[in-house]
């Protein structure tokens, strides 16, 4: 065995300690343990991605040597390495755009605790991609929950404390119904490993035994984590959630912490259940039609939306209705496209977060749309990286976001039924998109007319917070780079899926 | 040297950036001097030769972009593949006789347009922030003539929008922010019904690279044609919201009065133009006009270009406002052209191709000269323009040699455009349609008369005025502005006296794609 092939469970463990690390450090050395921490994870699962693309293999690694029905197991594929490094890298960027916020907004004392939850909510990400436990996995799922809450209310007004009171009951019945599925499943198969329970599943589904149930567990795991990653019905926790805590905890939050439900998802699907399982259940239907209402009922919400911050939260509900449109499709190609979304949509949002508190600082603190107008000139960095993230998410040809519906789309071509549905609700979706996105854009860059108040407005030189300028910089780099070289991505992400069946 | 399409559209572009990082460095400085009470003063000082400075650079830039698209376009079929976005799909350039054909029309268009800004810009303030969006609106126009697939036009075409929205927003008013909001509104739409289009044809097709006469795969398509019809149509509408067809026109009428008239008349005289342009590549070289001839998407499209060249005619006949009824000429005239394309006969696009020069010359010319009225004297009413012919007479004489192209009356290139439009209505096989287009086509003409002229007389013949006996001075516009005005005006008349050689090339294209 290589030596490489620990740095995955060496990863979980590193974060997972420095948690306990952090409580007793003072707020600085926090910071500077935690951003350690996430760049040697990142690098670790980049040389396990390279590992892993030059053997061309995944490879299972056995936690204290015990075999399968007693230990437990991480499996590490391309995806999962892959995915690994790149929220490493997002969760890093994120931290390093909102270092001014956390110290303004959260209290001296509590500085530490904040990144005892990141780490936290950092191990328990990679747990959930590398895991080949269902049930390790939701364990993994609780932590996220906890810790998420943590990141919301730690910045403490009355808002914060009912978000994280909306978004920790929302996400308990997410995580009951995903548990009260996996229990089914245990009872059908008698497994909790991914392997064991697919190959009993594919017996089950080819004798047609246990067809209800089966089709019940899945249903129960999807809604589930349907729930936890803010599904449209289900996301009403979530504009307040976004809308109101920290920036860097709102950038993980929509990029990272829903991506990670969403990804255990296709573990499920692919890994569990077998994808060709799932595509003859009607579950994908259901979410096929959630996906699509979410896509238009999110953006249409933003529309109607005059906070900045929440207006970017909304959104959040649409691009996530993209990606489960994406798996009601029911085709390898359109579950390419989703999980090519997660990248870009992550890329994008947290850009766009970051991004939307340099504004709101130019303009002394008002998230309101109207006293937004000319911030662009006075924070230069945050106003040509809301740009660029407004236009990824538009759709504009050159950046991420268009790559991803030009996947959709045609993922979708030659779908008896689901064509026109998703392609109509691209367009309807898109146009949306470009309304309110480019009147922020617009109000960006209206220059300040005499009669308007002007006392508040401050201008922020790049100077005044260079490591956040950075933070810009590299996302609106990251965005250009899956936009204009989306191949490899894809081809990455391809041989990702193919290795989990 | 194929490098060189690569150079026609980024020289312009990254100039152009250049200008705008300028200006938003300006911008900058400004809010940072907000508070100061005497930043008022500190602007004066220097304005004027920074502006100077500021149009030599422009102008230069300018002639050296056009030459070299011209060189690149007239120096011998190029093609240049940049890189792959997806899978199958690269970003292509290729120069053909039809892209040589539009970047001819911009080339000159935007340096007509450009010298007259120079002089109409200075009182609209912000002209580094429009020129730096002049010219990388150029570069882009430069791109979309030179894409060689639907992928990159796509992309060329969304930029075009995006580039072009903040010369509309100019001058920052709520009207014109609600304005290009709109006009943004309605092409994104439009750019996405396309879009919804390529994805249909790049399944049915065999490549989505432009094939003079279509390159549709008949073995997928059999089966599906009605789905793949009205995938056509979709697309068809979705870039008629660019040409002002029918049912998404209503941007024209909003953008062009708020937008500064320079930025009217490109808008009005090339960028509509590529809505036809989009619509030609998509039905003349990716799907094919043998596949339309005779469906029901033809006789829809062409009954929308009927109607819309009459309702056109008719909201401009009652418009007062002179720039609004410009804006609803266009709407008309651009179905012109695509009732032309929609016969899809040989002649009839000869036509088209033809008007699509002289509209916009003309056109052009048009909203220059009342770009010059509301400059010089802030009037924007036709009724206020009574006795205009006596303060500026040569502006007037341009005006109305402008006015005969566009109604089209001999020796105008204007007559020739319709007289091709009529005959190939009359040659096709389209039944009820040939001899109601040209019917149609006469109508609009006659209302084009009954909308342009009366200004013509008007101006020079005001009548008895009630407020005094005293003639109006004499008062010609700077030769900045007025030499454009009439080089256009010359420029439509001699695509009539001798139309040779243009409508030879023109020929020649439509023998080659109407098969």
């Amino acid at each position: 065995m290589d030596f490489v092939q620990n740095l995955p469970f060496i990863s979980i463990l590193l974060s997972l300690f420095s948690g306990p690390l952090s409580s007793i450090l003072n707020a600085k050395w926090a910071k500077r343990v935690n951003a350690t921490v996430i760049s040697v994870i990142g690098i670790f699962s980049a040389t396990v991605l390279f590992y892993v693309l030059r053997t061309g293999q995944e490879f299972v690694y056995l936690m204290g040597h015990f075999p399968a029905p007693w230990g437990n197991e991480i499996r590490v594929g391309i995806l999962e390495a892959f995915m690994a490094t790149f929220f490493c890298l997002i969760m890093l960027l994120c931290m390093f755009g909102g270092i001014a916020e956390r110290e303004r907004e959260i209290e001296e004392s509590k500085q530490n605790l904040y990144y005892i939850m990141v780490n936290l909510l950092l191990s328990s990400l990679l747990a959930l991609i590398y895991t080949n436990d269902l049930f390790t996995a939701y364990v993994f799922v609780e932590i996220n929950t906890i810790s998420a809450c943590g990141l919301i209310m730690i910045r403490q007004n009355g808002r914060t404390i009912e978000a994280a009171t909306r978004y920790m009951i929302m996400s308990l019945l997410g995580s009951g119904l995903l548990l009260l599925g996996i229990c089914f499943l245990y009872d059908l198969t008698g497994h909790l490993l991914m392997s064991n329970i697919k190959e009993e599943v594919a017996i089950l589904a080819a004798t047609g035994e246990y067809h209800i149930p089966l089709l019940v567990s899945l249903g129960l795991m999807s809604v589930g984590l349907a729930i936890k990653s803010a599904l449209y019905p289900f996301h009403a926790w979530l504009p307040d959630a976004y809308g109101y805590s920290t920036v860097s905890s709102a950038a993980i939050l929509s990029s990272l912490v829903s991506k990670g439900y969403i990804f255990l998802l296709v573990k499920i699907f692919y890994r569990v259940i077998g994808f060709s399982v799932v595509c003859d259940s009607k579950v994908v239907d259901v979410l096929f039609v959630f996906g699509i209402i979410g896509m238009i009922m999110g953006s249409v919400n933003a529309i109607r939306e005059s906070d900045i911050r929440r207006m970017i939260a909304f959104s959040s509900v649409a691009q996530i209705g993209y990606i489960y449109m994406g798996f009601g499709l029911g085709t390898q190609e359109a579950v390419v496209a989703s999980v090519y979304h997660v990248l870009s949509h992550a890329a994008t949002k947290s850009l766009l977060f970051v991004a939307a508190s340099g504004i709101t600082d130019a303009s002394g603190g008002s998230r309101n749309f109207l006293d937004l107008t000319g911030a662009g000139y006075r924070n230069k960095a945050a106003g040509i990286a809301f740009s660029v993230g407004s236009l990824s998410m538009v759709g504009i040809p050159m950046f991420s976001g268009f790559i991803s519906k030009l996947l959709f789309a045609q993922a979708a071509m030659g779908h008896t039924h689901k064509m026109l549905p998703t392609l109509i609700a691209l367009a309807i979706s898109t146009v949306l998109n470009a309304v309110y996105f480019m009147k922020t854009v617009i109000r960006l860059y209206t220059p300040v007319s005499k009669e308007m108040p002007i006392h508040e407005h401050r201008v922020i030189p790049l100077t005044e917070q260079p490591v956040k300028a950075g933070a810009l910089l590299c996302f609106i780099v990251l965005n250009f780079l899956l936009g204009l070289n989306s191949e490899p991505v894809i081809r990455l992400i391809t041989a990702g899926l193919a290795m989990f069946d | 040297m194929k490098e060189w399409i690569l150079i026609s559209v980024i020289l312009p572009a990254v100039m152009g950036v250049c200008l705008l990082l300028a200006s938003f460095a300006e911008n900058v400085k400004r809010s940072e001097t907000v508070n100061r009470k005497n930043r008022r003063r500190d602007r004066q000082t220097g304005e004027q030769g920074t502006q100077f400075g500021l149009h030599c650079f422009v102008g230069i830039v300018l002639a050296l972009s056009v030459a070299i698209t011209f060189f690149t376009a007239y120096g011998g079929e190029k093609s240049l593949v940049l890189f792959p976005l997806v899978d199958g799909i690269p970003v292509a350039f290729r120069t053909d006789d039809l892209s040589c054909f539009f970047v001819t029309i911009v080339g000159i268009v935007w340096l007509c347009a450009g010298v007259y800004s120079f002089r109409y810009m200075s009182h609209e303030g912000d002209e580094k922030r429009f020129y730096g969006f002049y010219l990388l609106l150029y570069g882009v126009l430069c791109g979309l003539c030179f894409s060689a697939n639907l992928v990159t036009m796509y992309l060329f075409y969304e930029l075009m929008t995006l580039t072009s929205m903040p010369l509309v927003l100019h001058n920052g008013s709520r009207e014109a922010i609600m304005a290009s909001l709109k006009y943004l509104f309605y092409s994104m739409c439009g750019a996405y019904a396309g879009l919804f289009g390529i994805f249909f044809l790049n399944r049915y097709c065999d490549t989505l690279d432009f094939v003079a006469g279509g390159s549709l795969n008949m073995t997928t398509v059999s089966g599906q044609e009605e789905m793949l019809l009205v995938a056509v149509f979709v697309m068809l509408l979705g870039f008629g919201a660019k040409a002002g067809l029918f049912p998404m026109h209503a941007w024209l009428p909003a953008a062009h009065p708020v937008a500064p008239s320079p930025a009217s008349a490109v808008l009005s005289g090339v960028i509509v133009k590529f809505g036809v342009f989009a619509m030609i590549r998509t039905v003349f070289y990716v799907v094919g006009p043998a596949f339309l001839r005779g469906t029901w998407v033809q006789y829809a499209w062409m009954t929308l270009a009927l109607l819309t060249v009459f309702m056109g005619s008719m909201l401009a006949f009652g418009e007062p406002v002179l720039k609004k009824r410009l804006a609803y000429s266009t709407v008309s005239q651009i179905s012109y052209i695509l009732f032309g394309l929609s016969l899809l006969t040989p002649t009839a696009f000869s036509g088209a191709l033809l008007h699509t020069a002289v509209h916009a010359f003309v056109k052009c010319g048009l909203f220059l000269t009342a770009g010059v009225w509301i400059w010089q004297s802030g009037l924007t009413r036709v009724e206020e323009l009574r006795g205009i012919g006596r303060k500026m007479p040569v502006l007037l004489w341009g005006y109305t040699v402008l006015s005969l192209a566009l109604v089209g009356i001999p020796p105008t290139g204007g007559f020739l455009s319709k007289w091709y439009l009529a005959q190939g209505a009359v040659q096709s096989q389209t039944g009820v349609f040939r001899l109601m287009g040209p019917a149609v086509l006469l109508v609009s003409a006659l209302l084009t008369a009954g909308y342009l002229f009366p200004i013509t007389m008007n101006g020079f013949f005001p009548g008895k005025t009630q407020d005094g006996s005293q003639p109006p001075q004499r008062k010609d516009p700077p030769a900045g502005m007025l030499v454009p005005v009439l080089l256009l005006a010359l420029a439509a008349v001699l695509l009539g006296v001798i139309p040779g050689p243009v409508t030879k090339y023109i020929a020649d294209i439509a023998a080659l794609v109407c098969r």
